[in-house]
């Protein structure tokens, strides 16, 4: 077959090219097959168009995004190597592993892996079915197109297989193709002007370096991985504060998270009916995707069947089952007819920092308050912004035990509340589930010059609290549910004021 | 899994791993280890693990941690080690020793506590990936960490051979 170049128009990177050929022809094949067009329908962000109504991009133009941006940071890379040391063959794995990185999402992506979990449905995992999708059918063979076992070594690049190279940083690092091309996608798509970074700046001071690794107290050796040059640390910190923001305005906002609490609460009654061979209550036919995922929950076609527009498709007939949650929720999903949200979290702030504490709580009870934070050397006003953390986090814990305990008590038929806890922190030193590629090491330009981790000389990043959520659903007008709510924020307050 | 206390919240099993560890345990890597590799043998709480970097990892249980040390269980302490990375220590700081822990498990624990971290991670990733139902767990886990393996994979064959050999394990570890 002649293969024509080929372009696409991106609304981020403008024009994305696949020149004439053969590794950008199998990159053709591979997003010509059935399992990557299946990508046009899985929403990048899930449900955040209830919140953002221009956010309705997929994860077909966010992997497209993702090629790109793998590309011009193996430009970098091959730029910023000895001349010779450059390796074709590695790059190429790395580029076609983040075209294909995303292929085993589910419907609304991350709400489905609770499902998941909570389910324990194999194919749930999005990693484990981007591994089969790379090393079995048409992706498959549109990769061996570039030689026998190119698709095995590109699932090893996924995987983080092997000798850690900065061809893999590419695919995963704190400045991977993934995360630079969604963090810019998601900011223009949603039309939010926070998160915003200086990414032709960060690119231009990328550097190839060595950072050491091992496993805690034990040293293994040095990764090769990004480092960024003196004159990018402004830029590491915007980079980092913009992800941050992303999160708690975008990825963590309260209606979003409130109609994925209701889609983990519906898909997961539907299955479990289907499971317990009571099909017939969910509103659906036997044949639905959704049952027969159910039905063969190891079956990689059955979980491929299932996309964005399958689940919304339902939701029509859902609203007609004889079960009361399943209705309902999928009513609510339907219209955006969602719970109301209490912020539990921010209440009791509000309430340890009032007057009224003020009065009966001070001078603080430093008996109550973990004794590290007591020893601090640090300045007073720092201990005391610590020891309002700590105070927020125990009344968070004593407040979470309660709202799940009712939770849990009123959760036979259509559940009274929901409870929501997640966190993000504006970056972490070192994480044991990410690896060492995962810090922002930066040269800094004096002394030995050997890269250093960003929070070690950034005050900005050191000054961040972690971004902690607890918050409740229920059904707006349940003043009961309500009122008992309040009563909890009121007690775990008073008990737990500093 | 079986569960040992479901009446038990999660930070309370996670800082019960490390009161039943002894009062203290050095390192995330060697407490996700032996967590997982209580959890396979029949001997954990319920915590779910998938593969992650440095092997089988449970989000539920690091944030288990975060929240044992928010209700005054467990304490950690960051070091930096001296190849320039840092460490955890975590310490039990409520609550008497535990009289009745399961034999079994106590050894376990023990075995974890004196590894290597990084044999301890070979093992437990191989044992991962034998129950993931890979044929050859020890050559995967070369070959997803050549440098690791390069030194400590004898070492963590030993150990799981000294895992697998604990007496009365409610569940028997793979056999790899």
């Amino acid at each position: 077959m002649n293969f024509k170049p080929q372009r696409i128009r991106d609304p981020l990177h403008n024009l994305i090219e696949f020149p004439r050929d053969p590794f950008n022809e199998a990159m053709w094949r591979v997003i010509q097959t059935r399992e990557f067009q299946r990508l046009r329908r899985i929403k990048q962000l899930g449900f955040s168009e209830l919140v953002y109504p221009g956010a309705t991009h997929t994860r077909f133009a966010h992997s497209l995004g993702v090629f790109h941006t793998a590309r011009r940071l193996l430009k970098i890379v091959e730029d910023r190597l000895e001349k010779g040391a450059y390796d074709l063959n590695k790059a190429q794995r790395a580029l076609a592993a983040a075209l294909v990185h995303d292929l085993g999402h589910g419907p609304y992506s991350h709400a489905f892996e609770e499902v998941g979990k909570r389910l324990n449905l194999l194919m749930a995992n999005h990693e484990k079915v981007t591994d089969l999708l790379i090393k079995e059918g048409d992706i498959c063979t549109a990769l061996n197109g570039l030689g026998s076992g190119f698709a095995s070594d590109v699932a090893d690049v996924i995987k983080k297989s092997g000798t850690a190279s900065i061809y893999g940083a590419v695919v995963s690092s704190q400045f991977d193709a993934d995360r630079l091309d969604y963090m810019q996608r998601d900011r223009l798509m949603t039309g939010t002007h926070h998160g915003a970074i200086d990414f032709d700046w960060l690119l231009s001071n990328l550097e190839v370096g060595k950072v050491p690794y091992g496993a805690d107290k034990e040293p293994v050796g040095e990764i090769e991985t990004f480092v960024l040059g003196p004159k990018a640390i402004y830029a590491a910190e915007t980079y980092l504060l913009g992800l941050y923001q992303l999160y708690t305005t975008v990825y963590f906002h309260k209606a979003t998270r409130g109609a994925e609490k209701l889609f983990t609460e519906l898909l997961s009654r539907v299955i479990k009916l289907a499971q317990d061979g009571s099909t017939r209550n969910t509103g659906l036919s036997a044949n639905h995707p959704i049952i027969r995922l159910a039905k063969h929950p190891d079956d990689l076609k059955c979980t491929l069947a299932l996309d964005d527009s399958v689940i919304s498709g339902a939701l029509s007939a859902m609203a007609n089952s004889k079960d009361p949650l399943i209705s309902d929720f999928s009513e609510r999903l339907s219209n955006r007819h969602l719970f109301k949200c209490v912020d539990v979290r921010e209440s009791l702030n509000q309430k340890l920092g009032s007057k009224e504490l003020e009065d009966s709580g001070r001078p603080k009870n430093l008996k109550a308050i973990n004794p590290r934070k007591r020893t601090s050397k640090r300045p007073n006003s720092v201990v005391e912004q610590d020891l309002r953390i700590y105070a927020l986090d125990r009344a968070c814990y004593a407040a979470e035990k309660r709202l799940t305990e009712f939770a849990n008590e009123n959760s036979q038929e259509v559940p009274k509340v929901l409870v929501d806890t997640t966190e993000r922190s504006i970056y972490k030193q070192f994480d044991e589930s990410k690896g060492p590629r995962n810090q922002i090491m930066i040269r800094p330009g004096f002394g030995d010059d050997k890269p250093i981790d960003v929070a070690s000389i950034s005050q900005v990043i050191k000054a961040i609290a972690p971004f902690k959520v607890l918050r409740v659903y229920m059904e707006d007008g349940d003043e009961k549910t309500k009122v008992f709510v309040d009563q909890i924020i009121k007690e775990e307050a008073k008990r737990c004021r500093y | 899994m079986p569960v040992l206390n479901s009446s038990k919240s999660d930070a309370e099993n996670a800082a019960d791993i490390i009161r039943d560890a002894g009062g203290k345990v050095v390192g995330k890597t060697r407490l996700q280890k032996v967590a997982y590799l209580l959890e396979i043998s029949g001997l954990g709480c319920g915590f779910s693990f998938e593969y992650r970097h440095y092997g089988p990892f449970s989000e539920d249980l690091a944030n288990a941690v975060v929240t044992a040390q928010i209700a005054d269980l467990i304490t950690e302490d960051e070091r930096t080690a001296w190849w320039g990375g840092s460490y955890s220590i975590f310490k039990i700081i409520s609550g008497s020793a535990n009289f009745n822990i399961n034999a079994a498990r106590k050894r376990i624990l023990e075995l974890g506590m004196k590894a290597n971290p990084i044999s301890l991670e070979l093992a437990a990733t191989a044992a991962f990936l034998a129950n993931e139902g890979d044929s050859d767990p020890w050559a995967e886990t070369s070959k997803r960490k050549p440098e690791k393996a390069e030194k400590w994979l004898n070492e963590a064959k030993d150990l799981y051979a000294t895992l697998k050999s604990v007496k009365n394990l409610p569940k028997q570890l793979p056999s790899i």
